[in-house]
């Protein structure tokens, strides 16, 4: 068969328009509904959705909707002292005047999702055994060793003893999203491995499904008899879109609408450039970034080479640079914490304000007047990678040079937790409890070890030279609240006198909204999952 | 139908074929298992996180035998794959083959459309540029392979998602669809993303290899006894042309299931590469193993089919 120049051309266009004949399967590939809630999150599929084994930030927001805990914070912030802990499946509590001992009356009438019954004390009770159980695998056991025992004392009522005092049992282990709970009998029939995927609770919402491709994700949908009233929006979609274009193409299209957000330099502005009426909700203090210096390795084991890199780090800079996810912080614990410091509480002695000056005063002193380098390991996630360049640049004006080698995320955290790095970075949340990151990052008994077995004090204080371990101490036998928080203030100067860890920012937590989503109530800080009973979409 | 060297002679050849890939196989395989664990990372870390206690963290590795000595950890990995027991993922302890009979179809349509599509698109232009040589056509042609090779596919995905999915709102952002309408519109793009370079590499080898034939006798012979231009070029050219043009095929079919990656992590979509990336950035060894064994299976199978097209496609080659 003969094909002139014109028969091609002609097959080509034809090709061409049948390609596009083929895209025209509808005008928008993105219907709009507002009964169901969409949102993506930077992973890349459902891991579980047992509130016991979870580690996965994405993964919470389905938990927290599903399940209830004994008490919730406040629906938009953390609770500013106790008395504003709200009551959820407990109605009422007391604490007994060492603060060891918790008594909850619990909500009668409760009913578990998909006809599993009556929600009871054995439930609770269930629930917190299995938390501190060591033969069952468990994420977040740490949080639950101050429980000794808990009894049932009838159906609705039920009695914590804790091992030391702590009058901040409710702001700290009983809201975390682990202590969610969760349906005995369901979980005794379907076993734990069903579970994960079929879990029921009391919450707001109920498991409709589990779709195998991730961008699909987990499908809620509202439970009509909530003791605390149906949500607005019948149902949730929670994907999982691992690559940040992708879901951020999803958000602007309109495909999801809500997706976290990137904590790195410049995001926030070129997404506003896209579109500026988006939301952008901030959870403060969302994770801590910290920096430790290795004590074990020279020069680091001299004090003044610590705070002289205290003094060229620029944090108020850092904090610039990531607006608005980040915020400089004067003390371990933030500014929304009780008992932590602010710019006008903390002690002019430890406030490392940027002063190149004296940093340049505290190296000459330590004998290194032209400075000196160095290598350290940091992680190709955005939000260390972009911090630590920064730091880098900012550490070359007192002439100390400091090599990166950004590794994979996973190889940069096994060789953390072995203590190879030289300032080790860690970017962690914790529940409203001041003592919680002290505890983790500053304890001798958390101090890393090579075998991997460790915990996440990277510095070795309290090893290598004294710590803060019997203030500590003190702090954590002190059931009186006042006097525990004064004496957190005081482990947070002395540390920062010692300078074994500067504490960088608090990276937030970023959602960025559609502008047609009405969240119900301002966020200003919080952990990093919100619930979303009164969100509605416009 | 042509003859392909007997009926016995074929299966022996295809037989001794697939025997050759078992050591490659097992090599691959061995390979995998042992760049697993020494790759920094603990699995168990990654999937309890590290605020578990060193007792559950233990627990876990029991349960899931990675506390086992090497060589039994590699006996029980092997005789896994042979049985097609590929294990349970350890991170959300989904049985992996059922992660890769979910994922591997949608690697598979993307291959074969992005295949269609860039070797649809790349031989009339291989064509258009070796008939026009040194015009205005073979110029275009030759810019657009420059381009192709040039242009990342990831970046040449990106665009193309916001400029046809999110401000024309002709394709969907994300995901694989459900049912075959819905999958083809989902496949396009992304499969398009992919036959645009595969589209500059088949036209420019298909204009080589026609430049090649068009010198020889037969083609002036052809012409000497006025066989009429198309003739020439699609019975006479073409055909002969298509030996390095189907080794060229195979290797891009090959580098087409590799580009599927970045593809699949671009536009969202299900697929074997994106599941391989996942599993690696949390050492989920399991899911690793299981989609390296799948991928190294399509390595040797279009290698084979390679091979059995030249002898469709070159009546000198015969089964020796």
């Amino acid at each position: 068969m003969a094909i002139s120049r014109r028969m091609f051309i002609g097959r080509t266009a034809a090709t061409i328009a049948g390609a596009s004949l083929a895209s025209g399967f509808g005008p928008n590939a993105f219907a709009q509904t507002t009964d169901t809630l969409r949102l993506a999150f930077a992973a890349r599929g459902v891991r579980t959705i047992d509130p016991a084994k979870s580690i996965q930030g994405a993964d919470e927001w389905a938990i927290i909707h599903i399940h209830d805990k004994l008490v919730e914070v406040p629906l938009g912030h953390f609770p500013g002292s106790v008395s504003e802990v709200q009551p959820s499946l407990a109605t009422s509590w007391t604490m007994s005047p060492d603060a060891k001992t918790w008594t909850f009356q619990l909500r009668k009438g409760v009913k578990f999702h998909k006809g599993y019954g009556e929600f009871s004390a054995e439930d609770v009770k269930y629930t917190f055994d299995r938390l501190r159980n060591d033969k069952a695998l468990g994420s977040n056991r740490v949080l639950f060793d101050n429980i000794a025992d808990v009894k049932t004392d009838g159906p609705s009522t039920v009695v914590f003893t804790l091992s030391q005092p702590d009058p901040l049992f409710i702001m700290g282990p009983l809201s975390h999203y682990s202590s969610s709970i969760i349906c005995r009998k369901a979980l005794e029939e379907k076993g734990a491995a069903a579970f994960e995927k079929d879990p029921i609770g009391t919450g707001p919402y109920q498991l409709a499904s589990i779709e195998a491709d991730p961008s699909q994700g987990v499908k809620l949908t509202a439970n009509k008899d909530y003791f605390g009233g149906a949500p607005v929006t019948p149902n949730i979609q929670v994907r999982y879109i691992a690559d940040t274009t992708a879901r951020t193409l999803a958000l602007l299209s309109g495909d999801v609408h809500m997706i976290e957000g990137v904590r790195a330099p410049g995001w926030v502005p070129s997404i506003k450039q896209r579109n500026a009426n988006l939301h952008f909700d901030v959870a403060s203090p969302g994770s801590f970034f910290t920096i430790s210096f290795n004590l074990t390795v020279k020069p680091f084991d001299n004090i003044k080479v610590r705070q002289a890199i205290a003094y060229l780090i620029d944090r108020d800079q850092l904090a610039n640079a990531m607006a608005p996810v980040s915020q400089r912080t004067y003390g371990l614990n933030p500014p929304s914490f009780l008992g932590g410091f602010t710019k006008d509480t903390i002690p002019a002695a430890v406030r490392y304000d940027y002063d190149p000056k004296k940093a340049k005063q505290l190296l000459t002193e330590a004998g290194f007047p032209n400075g000196f380098s160095f290598n350290a390991d940091t992680s190709q996630r955005e939000d260390y990678s972009s911090v630590m360049l920064i730091i880098q640049e900012q550490l070359r004006i007192g002439g100390i040079d400091m090599k990166l080698n950004i590794k994979d995320h996973t190889a940069f955290h096994a060789d953390q937790g072995k203590g190879t790095n030289t300032i080790f970075q860690r970017s962690a949340a914790y529940p409203p409890v001041p003592t919680q990151a002290i505890i983790e990052q500053l304890s001798a008994a958390a101090e890393v070890k090579p075998d991997g077995s460790g915990g996440p004090n990277f510095s070795h204080y309290g090893v290598a030279i004294p710590g803060i371990d019997d203030m500590l101490k003190k702090a954590m036998e002190e059931p009186n609240l006042d006097r525990r928080v004064k004496l957190i203030q005081e482990i947070e100067t002395r540390f920062l006198t010692d300078m074994p860890l500067l504490p960088i920012s608090d990276n937030g937590y970023l959602i960025v909204r559609a502008a047609n989503v009405d969240l119900g109530y301002q966020l200003k800080s919080g952990y990093a999952h919100w619930r979303l009973t009164k969100a509605k979409i416009g | 139908m042509r003859d392909l060297g007997g009926g016995k002679t074929m299966a022996r050849y295809l037989l001794l074929r697939l025997a050759d890939a078992v050591p490659t196989i097992l090599l691959v395989l061995t390979l995998v298992f042992i760049a697993m664990r020494i790759l920094p990372g603990d699995p168990a870390i990654a999937a309890l996180g590290d605020m578990a206690t060193p007792e559950q963290l233990e627990l876990f590795r029991e349960k899931m035998g990675l506390n086992a000595p090497l060589w039994l950890q590699y006996i029980n990995f092997v005789w896994g794959m042979l049985t097609l027991d590929f294990g349970r993922s350890l991170m959300n302890n989904q049985s992996v083959l059922a992660l890769i009979a979910y994922n591997l179809p949608y690697t598979i349509e993307l291959t074969i459309v992005a295949m269609i599509l860039g070797v649809g698109f790349g031989i009339p232009l291989g064509v258009l540029a070796a008939t026009h040589r040194n015009k205005a056509a073979d110029n275009a042609v030759r810019g657009f392979s420059l381009l192709g090779y040039a242009v990342p596919d990831f970046y040449l995905g990106a665009l193309l998602l916001i400029t046809f999915s999110l401000n024309l709102g002709w394709f969907p952002i994300n995901g694989g669809g459900e049912g075959f309408f819905d999958r083809m519109h989902h496949v396009f793009l992304p499969a398009v993303t992919l036959a645009l370079v595969k589209a500059a590499f088949i036209g420019r080898l298909t204009r080589t290899s026609l430049l090649e034939v068009f010198g020889k006798d037969y083609i002036r012979t052809a012409r000497a006894k006025g066989a009429r231009e198309p003739r020439v070029i699609y019975r006479h050219g073409l055909r002969n042309a298509l030996l390095p043009l189907t080794t060229g095929i195979g290797l891009s079919t090959l580098a087409t299931l590799s580009g599927s990656v970045a593809i699949e992590l671009v536009f969202n979509r299900p697929g074997i590469g994106k599941l391989l990336i996942s599993a690696i950035s949390e050492r989920d060894y399991a899911v690793i193993q299981g989609g390296v064994v799948i991928f190294s299976l399509f390595v040797v199978l279009i290698n084979l089919l390679m091979d059995l097209v030249y002898i469709v496609v070159d009546p000198r080659i015969r089964v020796q």
